[in-house]
């Protein structure tokens, strides 16, 4: 682990028990991420993606392993360390953009700020969803508003306390070509005016490209191809592949 | 900033509708307890009230013998108020006449509760010294005398006296009833030791100061004396109030109940609404602790506002009943503070301790929920929810009705009938054949939906089902109630008794009824004699007995005796058959049960100094409570055809018709009437509120019992949402799912609507043999129509929320 490792990840291994026995879903993995790179995580369906995700923000437990974030052990923090741990560090992008129904556009950004005890709350809220284009939808609903701009204030809300990493699990999967593309490109402005450390799990080549580094995940095992991945038909087929095995 | 984000979603949430339900159940529960707490307890006191009146105190000692004055010194020191009088049988003499008079002899404080009516109108006096008011028949038997002589005294004759308050009703004393000073009593020099008087002293005050003076006293009354209070025995309203706050407080618990069930069903959906907002919280790294105290607080603004709107409902229900009660009732003033604090107590114990359970499991989402929808919080246990649902029942119960046996009883009984129901539905249910999941016939759908979620099905089947069970409990019992009141004292009751006929004045006053259009009761014998033997042992009084001499105790009094060939109206042949040889004699059921004797037992009457051997033909149930001539003993004519005798008979006048009283009392001077109808009007009064009151809890009842259906009906829709989603996005149309949702809660609603009627009528069965003392009989119709309606109503809730969820696209649904 360098001074400047945003994440470190030693030989993690994550099993679950199930009907059949134990099911191993990530099997040794190890992986060190900068502060302030963007990586993308692909993976086939089931690949264990989603897990690595949870198990790098703090969300879920190793079996066994070792998680640095920010120079802090995860895997020796009890969950009221991981809750500490993910308020003062991390922030998230979902598919399907996690936001609270009953609270509106303005509301949803200012909640992880009110949660940190972030002063002015209300006025960093604002200028954030400014930022993405909606300062004239601060009092709508989730409801009122379009996908693209559900996962714009899921964007605000993500920048709002200025994490030192972001997680952003398929922040594009549920939005069409012209809204994935609008919102791919506020993420990494934002990702790189903020310095954060984007770590994006998805489906998208061309998403994974925008990232600095890409690892693939199969059969719980990561790995991290020495060239980009090329979103031509030749290596789109490549990744077909993998998802059908 | 928790409490902040409290209030914001707190507030949002109430206006986007997502609070109503349980708002709603905690607002009924409270509206509930608050309402019937304040009317029961302010028909309580005017029931009381007007009772008390019956006996112009609120308790009365009855003693043959001057009282202990420790007695008096305890009242006094309670600062209740106390007034003396003495009652005595003795001879007046005027204008050259005896005759035999009961004697009220009354001191300054004469009467606590009620007036004296004199035939001028109502007076707050008392005759002066040396004056007698007397009953107007005592003037007319006398040739209307100006002073009249008791002992050695003589009296003025002041006013005449239309009623005592505390006359009671007792159309068998037939002597006339004079009034006067207690201080006159030993000028006349007529009680002598042995003589027998009654001393009467009355009470009045402070319920609780009562209830000390009662549990002071009544150790130190023998066997003679007699503690009275409004609901003891004599007074005709007793059994009424008695039944009536039974059921007043049978059926508010069953509503707290019911309004518990959901409340509870509603925290759980509450709770699962929040499932995202405390993993999305988490995720953004609120602590535990934060988390808990926004909940804590997110749960006390819901449950402060359902309390606000509970006790204001509760006050407004309490205003609205009150414009509905006579002046005189509506005057008496319950204290406010029980009532309210009571409200306050049940809102907070019934949304915590019913929310308590789901709360937990909320507290407990994983973060990882955002990554993974399915994870839901940690299962601490059926046993921990059951007991805090259990506990919180019985805590409200408690807390309700102060008394443990009973809150113990309605838990024990609404847990069996949980249990019952859920085994029952889940048996019925899983016994369905499988149909397969066909996507264009909706009754196929229903049926395979059905058998699928056979579990979630049984619980919503023991929600519906017990909602119905109680509803027909309640609705089944206060009509029973009305018509047994109604039965009582049906419009034209008898408001006149006439006594002291002659046997040959009994056709003319018959031709005289007949004339004059006036419906009027049987004319019944009346002759006087005493118990003396049973199976030959001589009997002793309860003087004696409490003298230490041994035997038998018979009747302490005269008794009034009839014959008659058949059973009367208002009585019920309890065992035995009614008299058929000259020596039978029938026998209340009361006097039997406290002489100990049953059916061949040989009872020995003195009558006129003969003597009168019968054995007991017949036992009879009497309905003492109707202001009908009513007798403990009925011969045959046979066997009291040797006795001289006098009739009895009652009758009823509409208003425009009292003139002829004055008439009947001038073709009759020596017949007299007794004016019970200011007494009929005072019980019909009582059982108007009652009845009222009987209402409201239906209503209340009713109210609580839909919430829990649309509350059940809520929940059972969330578990169909992903199913009609997936049904929905695979082309199933509008039509097709609104048929099957329709059809699925239709046999839902059947189910439990048997269910209901079969658990009701053996709820009922207890309930009316064990506690009411009602006659049982099946409710044919419900068989038919509680189902029907069972089956329509939950259709039509099922219907018109899957028509709201189908409003939504079918991503909407998948994503909810």
């Amino acid at each position: 682990m360098s001074d400047n490792s945003a994440i470190t990840v030693n030989n993690l291994i994550k099993s679950v028990a199930t009907q059949e026995g134990e099911l191993t879903i990530l099997n040794g993995i190890n992986m060190d991420v900068k502060l302030g790179e963007s990586v993308a995580i692909l993976g086939p369906s089931g690949s264990g993606k989603s897990t690595l995700l949870g198990l790098l923000a703090a969300l879920d437990s190793p079996t066994s392993g070792e998680i640095f974030l920010d120079g802090e052990a995860l895997h020796g923090l009890d969950e009221e360390g991981k809750a500490r741990l993910r308020k003062e560090k991390v922030s998230f992008i979902f598919q399907s953009f996690m936001l609270v129904d009953t609270l509106n556009a303005l509301e949803n950004v200012m909640l992880p700020a009110e949660l940190s005890g972030v002063e002015c709350a209300r006025e960093k809220a604002e200028a954030m969803l400014d930022r993405v284009g909606l300062s004239h939808r601060l009092t709508h609903f989730p409801n009122q508003l379009s996908g693209g701009e559900q996962q714009r204030v899921a964007i605000a809300r993500a920048f709002i306390c200025e994490p030192k990493v972001l997680f952003a699990d398929e922040p594009t999967g549920n939005l069409d070509g012209a809204n994935s593309d609008k919102v791919a490109d506020m993420l990494f402005e934002l990702n790189r005016d903020s310095d954060t450390t984007l770590i994006l799990v998805t489906h998208d080549l061309q998403l994974a490209n925008r990232c600095e580094r890409q690892f693939i995940m199969q059969a719980g095992l990561l790995t991290e191809p020495d060239d980009t991945l090329q979103s031509d038909p030749h290596e789109s087929g490549k990744l077909a592949s993998m998802e059908a095995s | 900033m928790e409490m902040r984000i409290a209030w914001k979603l707190f507030k949002r949430e109430l206006f986007q509708g997502q609070l109503l339900l349980i708002i709603l159940a905690i607002t009924l529960a409270v509206l509930s307890v608050t309402g019937l707490a304040r009317v029961s307890e302010r028909l309580q006191i005017a029931i009381n009230g007007q009772a008390s009146k019956f006996i112009a105190a609120d308790r009365i000692i009855n003693s043959p013998t001057p009282i202990d004055s420790e007695i008096l010194t305890i009242a006094s020191s309670l600062g209740l108020a106390h007034a003396q009088s003495m009652q005595f049988n003795s001879m007046v003499y005027a204008n050259d006449n005896f005759q035999l008079v009961t004697v009220r002899a009354v001191d300054s404080k004469y009467p606590l509760k009620g007036q004296i009516e004199l035939v001028d109108g109502v007076t707050h006096t008392l005759p002066p010294a040396d004056t007698l008011w007397y009953e107007t028949r005592l003037g007319g038997i006398l040739n209307s005398p100006s002073s009249l002589e008791i002992g050695n005294a003589e009296f003025r004759l002041g006013a005449e006296i239309a009623r005592l308050p505390d006359a009671g009703f007792n159309p068998f004393a037939s002597s006339p009833v004079v009034l006067m000073r207690l201080d006159d009593v030993v000028k006349t020099g007529v009680i002598q030791p042995g003589s027998r008087v009654s001393y009467i002293h009355q009470f009045a005050g402070d319920a609780d100061k009562l209830a000390v003076l009662e549990e002071a006293v009544k150790p130190l009354l023998n066997n003679s004396q007699r503690w009275v209070d409004v609901q003891s025995g004599d007074s005709p309203i007793a059994s009424a109030v008695k039944r009536a706050e039974r059921f007043l407080l049978l059926a508010s618990l069953l509503g707290i109940a019911l309004a518990c069930a959901a409340i509870g069903i509603a925290a759980q959906r509450y709770c699962q609404r929040h499932f995202d907002v405390v993993a999305m919280l988490k995720t953004f790294g609120a602590s535990s602790q934060q988390i808990r105290v926004l909940f804590g607080v997110h749960l006390l603004l819901v449950t402060s506002l359902g309390i606000i709107l509970g006790l204001l409902g509760g006050l407004a229900l309490d205003a609205m009943l009150t414009a509905y009660l006579p002046q005189a009732i509506a005057e008496y003033d319950a204290p406010l503070a029980r009532p309210l604090l009571l409200g306050v107590a049940t809102g907070l114990i019934s949304a915590f301790m019913f929310s308590a359970y789901p709360l937990m499991r909320l507290l407990s989402i994983p973060p990882l929920r955002v990554l993974q929808r399915q994870l839901e919080g940690v299962q601490f246990g059926m046993w921990l929810h059951l007991l805090l649902s259990v506990g919180a029942m019985a805590l409200l119960g408690y807390l309700y009705s102060q008394s443990l046996a009973l809150t113990m009883t309605v838990v024990a009984g609404v847990l069996l009938l949980g249990i019952l129901l859920s085994l029952f539905g889940f048996v019925l249910i899983s016994a369905g054949h499988s149909v397969g999941m066909k996507t264009t016939n909706p009754m196929q759908l229903a049926l395979a939906g059905l058998r699928r979620r056979a579990k979630q099905n049984a619980v919503q089947l023991v929600g519906f089902s017990s909602a119905l069970v109680l509803l027909l409990t309640i609705i089944a019992l206060r009509q029973d109630l009305l018509d047994e009141w109604q039965k009582q004292l049906p419009e034209g009751s008898p408001n006149y008794f006439l006594v002291n006929i002659a046997p040959d004045e009994q056709q003319p006053l018959n031709d005289y009824f007949s004339l004059n259009a006036i419906k009027a009761t049987d004319i019944y014998p009346v002759i006087r004699g005493r118990l003396v033997q049973i199976n030959g042992e001589d009997l002793i009084s309860s003087d004696q007995a409490d003298a230490g001499n041994e035997g038998r105790v018979g009747i302490s009094r005269e008794l009034n005796l009839t014959w008659r060939d058949n059973l009367p109206p208002n009585n019920d042949l309890l065992s035995g058959t009614f008299n058929q040889a000259s020596d039978e004699v029938s026998i209340e059921s009361g006097v039997a049960e406290r002489l100990g004797v049953d059916l061949g037992d040989a009872l020995t009457f003195e009558i006129d100094n003969q003597r009168l051997t019968v054995n007991i033909a017949s036992i009879r149930a009497v309905h003492w409570e109707t202001l009908q001539p009513n007798f403990f003993m009925i011969f045959t004519q046979e066997a009291l055809a040797p006795f001289a005798y006098t009739s009895m008979a009652s009758f009823y006048l509409e208003d425009n018709q009292k003139h002829l009283v004055l008439e009947l009392i001038k073709r009759f001077p020596t017949v007299s009437i007794i004016d019970v109808g200011a007494m009929v009007k005072q019980l019909r009064e009582i059982i108007d509120q009652v009845s009222l009151s009987l209402t409201l809890v239906l209503v209340l009842v009713l109210l609580a019992s839909s919430l829990v259906m649309v509350a059940q009906t809520e929940a059972g829709m969330a578990t169909r949402q992903r199913e009609l989603a997936v049904l929905r996005t695979f082309g199933a149309s509008g039509w097709l799912l609104r048929m099957a949702t329709a059809l699925e809660f239709a046999l839902l609603g059947l189910i439990a609507g048997v269910m209901a009627v079969v658990v009701a009528e053996f709820t009922l069965y207890l309930l009316k043999t064990q506690v009411f003392e009602l006659v049982v009989y099946m409710h044919w119709d419900w068989w038919v129509l509680a189902p029907l309606s069972g089956a329509v109503i939950v259709a039509l809730l099922g219907t018109w929320r899957c028509r709201q969820l189908l409003q939504k696209s079918c991503g909407e649904l998948l994503k909810a």
